[in-house]
């Protein structure tokens, strides 16, 4: 599985790829047997490897030994030793809520003192002859606001440990993150928002509204528990509190996608990064990369795309309900990652214009001074401030029974039995930002920002085992070192693109009065392919005065003509009406939210509309509502994560509609393969002229049905109507014909629906919306 | 029956059936049945397996809880036996005897906010019927080492040592001055916790893995000399039994008696032994009074109820809370009608020519360190009472013979010993249990053998890891 995530699928491109990472070996073995994989930092040699086997040998040999315990996942006392040990767990939840210093040095204790578990207990803070006195170092504020939490969704997390951690971040001056599971919009305005919204590859509950009530939008690429794979949460789990906010049906599971479905390459997340920019000019946009070799070349890209903040994520942070498979084989110290990124930036001048945060199973003050040397200058904390909140490290977050009422929404549990308070969260930090001052303090450094790069405060331990004793991390220290006249920690508060979305302005000053006022309007303008994410700024702007859905009643209309550069109408409001005559780019109506997007080719069009792309590939991705109608071809990957929109176009590429959970799609022509991958809601109708759309679908999770005229009628009169307001909005001439002969056609066309959902459901749902 | 994710809530705590006080006071039968094997199954499906197995960390000998609990859930009665003896000799005397509400029950994650797993009592089932059955440790693959080992006191130090060694291939030969195994377990705990016929099954299955008992006998210093001459190693387990002296006047008034001794002669009694060092007591239809309050003192009292006393009063310096015993055996002691009194210190035992009462002083936290106290001024009063126990706490009993061969010992009396495994200043003389922890509880005893044992059986065998030649 861990090799299927690299994108693996035969053992022969397994050999030749040396698509991973070494950790923990000496070269005379990767040279010998692994040649050309990257390693940094050595390790056992072959004395190592066959001193262990002998050991191994002996212990098999032995009549006295029994077999260990292992102990790998769940701990077994004598097996495999674990960070969050119940010494661990239970000092800190003591120190929290007794808010005693002494209880959270005995809680530091346990952490600081553990025999080696992660590269960082190989290296000594030095300290300094002449320590600081403690208040010359700057005020715990100053690093709190340094402190964010990580990204933990509601939906894994129960709705009150959310809140509380929320309203715990915003007390202090840190940050909480969202997750991935959409905010609700009651907690907007209020401590119990979330500063950092995610925007991670499901795209759930992502809307303008939900992208405008942030300071910081988080692009999770991966993160470092299961790089290789999105979130997952499990049907149980998915309430009717969770599946409204996801835009998802109650009891089904929800599966983020492995990647971004918009993104395939760097200039994709600059675009995506430009589309947040434009919904929401006042936030910061953030990337969540994940450690691993070669981390500094992506992250360099990330400066140039313009994001505003980096993040680096470790392995070893908290896994909750992550697949066995990820928590034990996937991933990398964020030593080896953060030390790189710093290094790269450094040398191509970019670490100025950005900021660089690290998480990964930070705990005390002295993780936070360690990672700060090696680069970072925001910390992310996930776990350890669940555990202040209650957590015990069950490791069962995945069966919604959580006895702490963290990790589950079963409502006997979360009234009963979740004990966590805000101010539990905010001891913890405080507990931590004094442990970093008196850090600080014998270090003789005043700011935390001087500690970035002072490798010289770090000083290899011998380690405990022959195989830590040939390790090197003089590489690491070497990479964050902070000589050089380049910067060594960010010197502008924002990276802002080069574009400055200048057309996207002007709609903006021309349709403001419009837009207090809520009154709506028309407004032409002419386009050229330049012109990216319009329509996003509007969209925000509406979120932001009226909500999601506030103009719906009095839409402003942009009638557009030429063509539309990337990301037409991204993020698209509810009284947004987009109009283009011409053609459009990639991601036209990516997570759109209300409103209606319509495309039409120019009048003197010398083609064939229905034969040719009217707009580029992944559209709608992510959408949760409105309305598209295209007359013309969409390219691949239309409609993934719909979760709402109504879409009529007149054939799709490869992959549509993959992922779905909600919305009603209609394509009037040929369809790419794959169609319908992971489709668990919403439906579609499908016109299969050639009789072959059955060999193009995927059979996994769908099944498909002829709309006969007995006993589906529903279904029969909805395409018509789908028909018709297509060729009412578009103008499209292939909907008038297929109207006119609709009795013969209408047996053409498939009705695609989950395997789950009956056709009787689907009429009454159709009944209802009616 | 299979993993259900919600029965830590569905199904609630249930112990197996407690006999009524009223009806156990009447007899010295354990109060608690044992499980059948739905009820135990039903019971350990309550465990959530947690990640952070709390039980186990606490545990003082580290059994894998969690898992035994699945075995017992899925039926797999003798691997849970199995596996319950992996880290444990003695786990049928565990699961009666030990405080699991301090220990594996009162860290076990559902204890806050739910009812712990009850897990004391499925170790009790799983080994009873597992033995009853007719499953006996398997050492069939254990091939005889000729070496021989010697342990003095057959309480749980020196059983758990021996289980080791017979398991490694290692004649042990234990010897005690009892004429039965168990020690305190036989003479000290009384059969309302821990039935005598337990201990007798235990023997049957010791002698079964090819451990020699010698019983009756005092290893005196030239037996001692002896036994260290014929044998490879010899381990020292023999306890804590010397009574903490408070000094009382009045303490040796006729009446008066010291908890071990009482409770060794009741042992007795019970069991239609004699013994000429048996102390005397009567205590139907007396007001007794028992001072202390740790488990002996328990022992004491509810022994006193059930030998008949009008009256058992127990009066402890310190409050409830600060009750150094289980809470569990306070509440059953209350439940067979003993009267408590807290704060109070005695000061004096009364009487002339007999005992007639104690002068108890009442107490409060002193100004002092933490956890001193003080007496306050003017609230003495006198108790009156037929018969006073004394149970001020014990202390480790070395032989004076000991230091005679060169084993060293720390300034309180105990064994002084290198590292856990319980060497100590004489190369192959190790040592474990009370004697080297002053009065503990039966399961750190329990941990002390077998890591000796098991240090014994490497040193013997040279098959230490660390040493072996390839």
């Amino acid at each position: 599985k861990i090799l299927s995530k690299m994108g693996i699928s035969t053992i022969a491109s397994y050999r030749g790829a040396q698509l991973f990472e070494i950790v923990g070996l000496a070269d005379e073995v990767v040279s010998l047997c692994f040649p050309g994989v990257p390693s940094r930092i050595q390790g056992a040699g072959f004395a190592e490897l066959e001193a262990g086997a002998r050991e191994l040998a002996a212990l098999a040999a032995s009549p006295m030994a029994e077999l260990a315990p292992g102990g790998r996942h769940k701990l077994v006392v004598g097996g495999e030793s674990h960070m969050f040990n119940p010494d661990v767990i239970n000092s800190l939840q003591q120190a929290v809520r007794s808010g005693d210093t002494a209880d959270y040095r005995r809680y530091a204790d346990h952490v600081d003192g553990r025999a080696p578990a992660a590269l960082r207990d190989l290296l000594r803070l030095r300290e300094a002859d002449a320590p600081l006195p403690l208040d010359a170092v700057e005020p715990a504020e100053a690093i709190l606001a340094r402190f964010d939490s990580a990204g933990m969704s509601l939906g894994a997390l129960s709705p009150e440990a959310h809140e509380a951690l929320a309203i715990a971040m915003n007390r202090l001056g840190g940050r909480s993150n969202s997750g991935e599971g959409g905010e609700d919009p009651a907690r907007h305005g209020t401590e119990k928002r979330s500063k950092i919204k995610q925007v991670a590859s499901g795209r759930f509950g992502v809307t303008p509204e939900y992208l405008v009530n942030a300071e910081v939008l988080q692009i999770k690429i991966a993160q470092g528990a299961k790089p290789g794979e999105g979130g997952q949460l499990p049907g149980h789990k998915v309430n009717a509190t969770i599946a409204a906010l996801r835009h998802a049906r109650p009891g089904i599971g929800l599966i983020s996608p492995p990647p971004h479905h918009d993104i395939y390459s760097i200039e994709d997340l600059a675009q995506l990064i430009f589309d947040l920019k434009e919904v929401n000019p006042s936030a910061l946009v953030s990337v969540k990369l994940v450690s691993h070799a070669g981390i500094g070349t992506i992250a360099a890209g990330v400066a140039k795309a313009y994001a505003d903040l980096i993040t680096v994520s470790g392995h070893d942070g908290g896994t909750g309900a992550s697949p066995l498979s990820s928590i034990h084989h996937a991933g990398t110290p964020w030593e080896l990652g953060l030390a790189e990124v710093q290094q790269t930036l450094r040398l191509n001048h970019l670490r100025g214009r950005v900021r660089l945060q690290v998480d990964g199973g930070l705990k005390t003050g002295r993780d936070v001074v360690k990672a700060a040397i090696l680069g970072a200058e925001s910390f992310g904390f996930g776990t350890t401030p669940m555990v202040a909140l209650g957590c015990r490290y069950l490791r069962i977050c995945h069966l919604n029974n959580c006895a702490t009422g963290v990790a589950t929404q079963d409502p006997r549990l979360r009234a009963n039995h979740f004990i966590g308070l805000p101010e539990m969260a905010m001891n913890f930090f405080r507990f931590v930002a004094d442990d970093v001052r008196q850090w600080l303090a014998r270090l003789g450094v005043a700011k935390l920002e001087d500690l970035i790069g002072r490798t010289d405060l770090l000083e290899r331990l011998p380690g405990d085992t022959p195989q830590q004793r040939r390790i090197d991390l003089a590489p690491v220290l070497q990479a964050a070192t902070g000589e050089g006249d380049a910067a060594r920690h960010n010197q502008q508060p924002r990276n802002p693109p080069r574009d400055t979305g200048e057309l996207a302005a002007r709609m903006l000053e021309e349709t403001q009065a419009a837009l207090q006022a809520g009154a709506g309007g028309a407004f032409a303008f002419s386009v050229r392919n330049r012109d990216r994410s319009l329509g996003a700024r509007l969209s925000g702007e509406i979120a932001r005065l009226h909500g999601n859905q506030g103009m719906a009643d009095a839409p402003l209309e942009l009638k557009l003509s030429g063509h539309a550069g990337q990301s037409l109408g991204a993020w698209n409001a509810g009284g947004l009406h987009i109009e283009l005559t011409g053609d459009a780019n990639d991601y036209v109506g990516k997570g759109m939210a209300g409103g209606r997007i319509v495309l039409r080719p120019p009048p003197d069009a010398r083609y064939v509309a229905r034969d040719a792309p009217i707009m580029g590939n992944t559209c709608l991705y992510g959408a949760t509502g409105g309305e598209l109608y295209a007359a013309g071809r969409a390219g691949e990957r239309f409609a993934v994560r719909n979760s709402g929109a109504l879409a009529v176009v007149e054939g799709v590429g490869d992959h549509g509609c993959e992922y779905m959970t909600g919305g009603v799609v209609a394509v009037l022509g040929r369809t790419g393969l794959n169609f319908g991958a992971g489709f668990t809601g919403g439906l579609a109708y499908v016109l299969d002229l050639d009789r072959d759309f059955v060999d193009r679908y995927n059979h996994e999770l769908v099944d498909v049905h002829r709309i006969t005229p007995e006993g589906m009628e529903h279904h029969r009169h909805h395409l018509r109507c789908l028909l018709r307001d297509h060729a009412g909005h578009s103008g499209s001439a292939w909907a008038s014909r297929l109207l006119e002969d609709f009795r013969d056609v209408a047996g053409k066309f498939w009705l695609v629906k989950p395997k789950a959902a009956s056709l009787e459901q689907l009429a009454d749902d159709l009944r209802r919306a009616a | 029956m299979k993993a259900r994710p919600f029965q830590f809530i569905d199904v609630p705590r249930r112990m197996p059936r407690e006999l009524p006080a009223k009806v156990r006071v009447l007899g010295w039968q354990e109060i608690h049945a044992g499980f059948d094997a739905d009820g135990a199954a039903e019971q350990g499906a309550r465990c959530l397996d947690c990640g952070n197995p709390y039980c186990e960390w606490k545990c003082p000998v580290h059994n894998p809880i969690p898992d035994w609990l699945a075995l017992v859930r899925e039926g797999r009665l003798f691997e849970a036996a199995e596996l319950a003896h992996s880290t444990n000799p003695l786990p049928e005397v565990c699961g009666r005897v030990c405080p699991q509400d301090r220990l594996c029950e009162g860290d076990c994650t559902l204890h806050t906010g739910f009812e712990a797993v009850t897990i004391g009592s499925i170790e009790k089932y799983i080994v009873d019927e597992a033995f009853r059955q007719g499953w006996r440790p398997d050492l069939s693959a254990v091939r005889a080492s000729g070496r021989r080992v010697a342990i003095i006191g057959a309480g749980p130090a020196g059983l758990a040592c021996a289980d080791r060694l017979a398991r490694a291939g290692i004649e042990a030969h234990v010897f005690d001055r009892h004429a039965q195994i168990g020690g305190l377990l036989s003479y000290g705990i009384p059969a309302f916790k821990l039935e005598k016929s337990v201990m007798d099954v235990r023997r049957q299955v010791l002698e079964g893995m090819g451990v020699r008992f010698h019983l009756g006998v005092d290893v005196d210093a030239a037996l001692g000399a002896e036994l260290l001459r014929d044998h490879d190693a010899l381990f020292l387990g023999t306890g804590a039994t010397t009574p903490v002296d408070a000094g009382l006047p009045g303490q040796e008034l006729p009446g008066v008696l010291s908890a071990l001794p009482f409770l060794v002669a009741n042992a007795r009694r019970q069991r239609g032994e004699k013994h000429e060092d048996d102390v005397a007591f009567a205590l139907a239809g007396r007001r007794v009074l028992v001072l202390g309050g740790g488990d002996t003192a328990m022992d004491c009292v509810r022994s006193a109820v059930r030998l008949g006393a009008a009256q058992v009063t127990c009066a402890y310096r310190r409050g409830e809370a600060d009750m150094p015993g289980s809470a569990r055996e306070v509440k059953y002691a209350r439940a067979e009608g003993v009267q408590f009194l807290f704060h109070r210190q005695p000061v004096a035992i009364e009487g002339n020519g007999a005992v007639t009462g104690v002068r108890l002083a009442g107490t409060r936290a002193g100004s002092g360190r933490a956890g001193s106290l003080e007496l306050v001024p003017g609230s003495e009063e006198t108790i009156a009472a037929d018969v006073v126990i004394q149970s001020f706490g014990f202390r480790a009993s070395p032989a004076p013979w000991w230091q005679g061969i060169g084993i060293e010992l720390d300034p309180r009396g105990h064994v002084a010993t290198r590292g856990p495994a319980g060497a100590t200043s004489h190369p192959k003389v190790f040592a474990g249990g009370d004697n080297v922890r002053g009065a503990d509880l039966v399961v750190t005893a329990v941990f002390d053998g077998r890591e000796a044992g098991t240090a014994i059986a490497r040193q013997l065998l040279q098959m230490g890891s660390e040493n072996i030649s390839v």
